[in-house]
């Protein structure tokens, strides 16, 4: 009896737990498990395991019979953003070719990405809000997304995978009410975001959600190669769009945006969210210009009949609506690459991870992943 | 280790602390929308008619009971996935090479369109078809026989084509 008056009067033991969180966890966004060592609810260490999407997308690139066919498989890369994957390889291999493309191809490339950066971060801040309990978001944000895959669809018959950018043009021209439907998308947008706004953006239970939490000090960000919003978010103003010069991004009038710490910390989970949000009414100013200026022409007229580099190699990046995508392309003077490697934003963003979840909650770790925003087929390829 | 602290806002007003107010204003957004038109569809009674762009699964096309393919084999060689098998033989009539045996694995096809691209004659074309379901894997590699279909059913495609192309 003593004894155990003795061990009462001792401090609780304490010890750190293993979890696992994943792969079939609805918040980790696809297959991804998480080894989450906690500490009563704190959250001490977390470990990242991918691989459970590999498809031998590198491999696979070297097995094809000519260039053109990566294209199907860059698609599935990430494919929530299949668009922008698209344009990286396609830009690496008109650059390799010295390919002079139409002005047409362009504009028409440059609205493309861009209604497919707005279909990305309407998905990733839906499910950001989704993981934090809001669900109303989410489905008005999908309702407008539906429009962007419906102009996709008609134009080149896909919604999610469209082998749509061709090396040095486009598989076929846009159809004839594409400007008048892509208009109608941006007046309707405007009206969700700023519905999105009442409704997530500035509700005071999202704000205490996520300001101060997750906070990834700049730094870090860049020591961690991270790019896209979650580099934005930490307020370091950087976007290939603007820097890197590819395309025709210089003719329009836009800002990339950065956090600013508004509700809480910079770099913190509202800030990356944030950033998403205001990018989106940048893409609209910019699909907005672009369709006043979009000039005829024919769209497949620069596509070359035999694509056969000389032995060279490549490395091309472009602002894909997470991050820097980069693709680094090897020819040995055949028909078919020699090596194709991408250069996947999400895998990169999702190093940062363990960094910044330490000291914070079971619950806030949900947000921090959502924040981040990965696609699964990017990271594992 | 070292604890990161932890600091949360707490400069709440009482109206902001009550939360009911927030959620009202959430509330007036959602309540809205109860009113305004339907956005989905009620999927199998009601069908989504795709546009002639659609690609669906690729069919042969079928032109006075015979397939117009002249078995080039260009399309299984442009394939990425690697789905589709020819086997040529010689015919009588002008074409002079028919198919003996056209297959398409749809659980390797990836509806890219290359196929149809890549095709000289027209005779491969991505339909609107979009449901595509199987029992077994044998029943997933379509034959001939399910792969034909009449010229007057894809008008629609084949005018997309000329059109766009």
């Amino acid at each position: 009896m003593a004894e155990l008056i003795q061990t009462q009067d001792r401090k609780l033991r304490t010890e750190e737990m293993v979890i696992q969180m994943g792969p079939q966890h609805p918040s980790t966004h696809g297959v991804l498990r998480l080894e989450v060592t906690v500490e009563g609810e704190i959250v001490t260490h977390v470990k990242p395991y991918i691989g459970y999407l590999h498809r031998c997308f590198e491999k696979h690139a070297e097995q094809m019979g000519n260039y053109s066919q990566v294209i199907p498989y860059v698609d599935r890369m990430d494919y929530v953003a299949a668009m922008s994957m698209e344009w990286s390889y396609v830009l690496g291999m008109e650059r390799m070719l010295s390919i002079q493309i139409p002005e047409r191809v362009e504009y028409i490339r440059v609205i493309m990405a861009e209604l497919q950066r707005i279909a990305s971060h309407t998905i990733a801040i839906g499910t950001f809000g989704l993981d934090l309990g809001a669900f109303t978001p989410f489905l008005f944000l999908l309702r407008d997304r539906e429009m962007i895959l419906e102009i996709f669809e008609r134009t080149c018959g896909a919604r999610l995978l469209y082998n749509y950018f061709w090396i040095g043009g486009l598989s076929h021209d846009v159809p004839l009410d594409f400007v008048d439907r892509t208009r109608q998308f941006c007046t309707q947008f405007k009206k969700t975001i700023v519905e999105v706004n009442n409704l997530l953006s500035y509700n005071e239970i999202f704000i205490k959600r996520t300001a101060n939490v997750g906070i990834l000090p700049a730094n870090v960000a860049i020591n961690y190669a991270s790019s896209g919003p979650v580099l934005r978010g930490s307020g370091v103003d950087w976007d290939l769009r603007r820097d890197d010069h590819y395309s025709i991004y210089n003719r329009f009038d836009w800002q990339p945006q950065i956090g600013k710490g508004e509700r809480g910390t910079v770099g913190d989970c509202w800030d990356r969210y944030i950033v998403r949000c205001r990018e989106m009414e940048q893409s609209v100013k910019i699909i907005e210009q672009a369709i006043e200026q979009l000039p005829d022409g024919d769209v497949q007229s620069a596509i070359p009949k035999r694509i056969r580099p000389n032995a060279s190699e490549i490395y091309v990046r472009t602002e894909a609506p997470r991050g820097e995508l980069g693709f680094y392309i090897v020819s040995d003077g055949s028909g078919s690459p020699y090596r194709v490697k991408g250069r996947s934003s999400s895998f990169v963003n999702l190093s940062v991870l363990p960094e910044i979840t330490r000291g914070y909650m079971i619950a806030d770790l949900v947000a921090i992943l959502g924040s981040i925003d990965i696609v699964l087929g990017e990271i594992d390829r | 280790m070292a604890q990161t602290k932890i600091t949360r806002t707490s400069d709440l007003t009482f109206w902001q602390k009550l939360y009911i107010p927030e959620i009202i204003k959430g509330m007036k957004i959602t309540i809205r929308q109860m009113f305004l038109p339907k956005f989905t569809r009620q999927y199998p009674e009601e069908r989504w008619n795709p546009p002639a762009s659609f690609r669906g699964r690729p069919v042969l096309v079928e032109e006075n009971g015979k397939e117009r393919c002249v078995a080039c084999g260009l399309c299984s060689r442009v394939c990425p996935a690697l789905a589709i098998e020819v086997q040529a033989s010689e015919t009588e009539l002008n074409k002079e090479r028919y198919p003996v045996k056209f297959e398409i694995n749809m659980l390797r096809c990836i509806f890219c369109g290359l196929c149809e691209e890549a095709c000289p004659e027209e005779a491969i074309v991505m339909s609107k078809e979009y449901e595509l379901t199987f029992n077994n894997q044998e029943e997933a590699i379509f034959g001939k026989d399910k792969l034909l279909i009449s010229k007057e059913n894809l008008k629609e495609r084949l005018e997309f084509l000329r059109q766009y192309r």
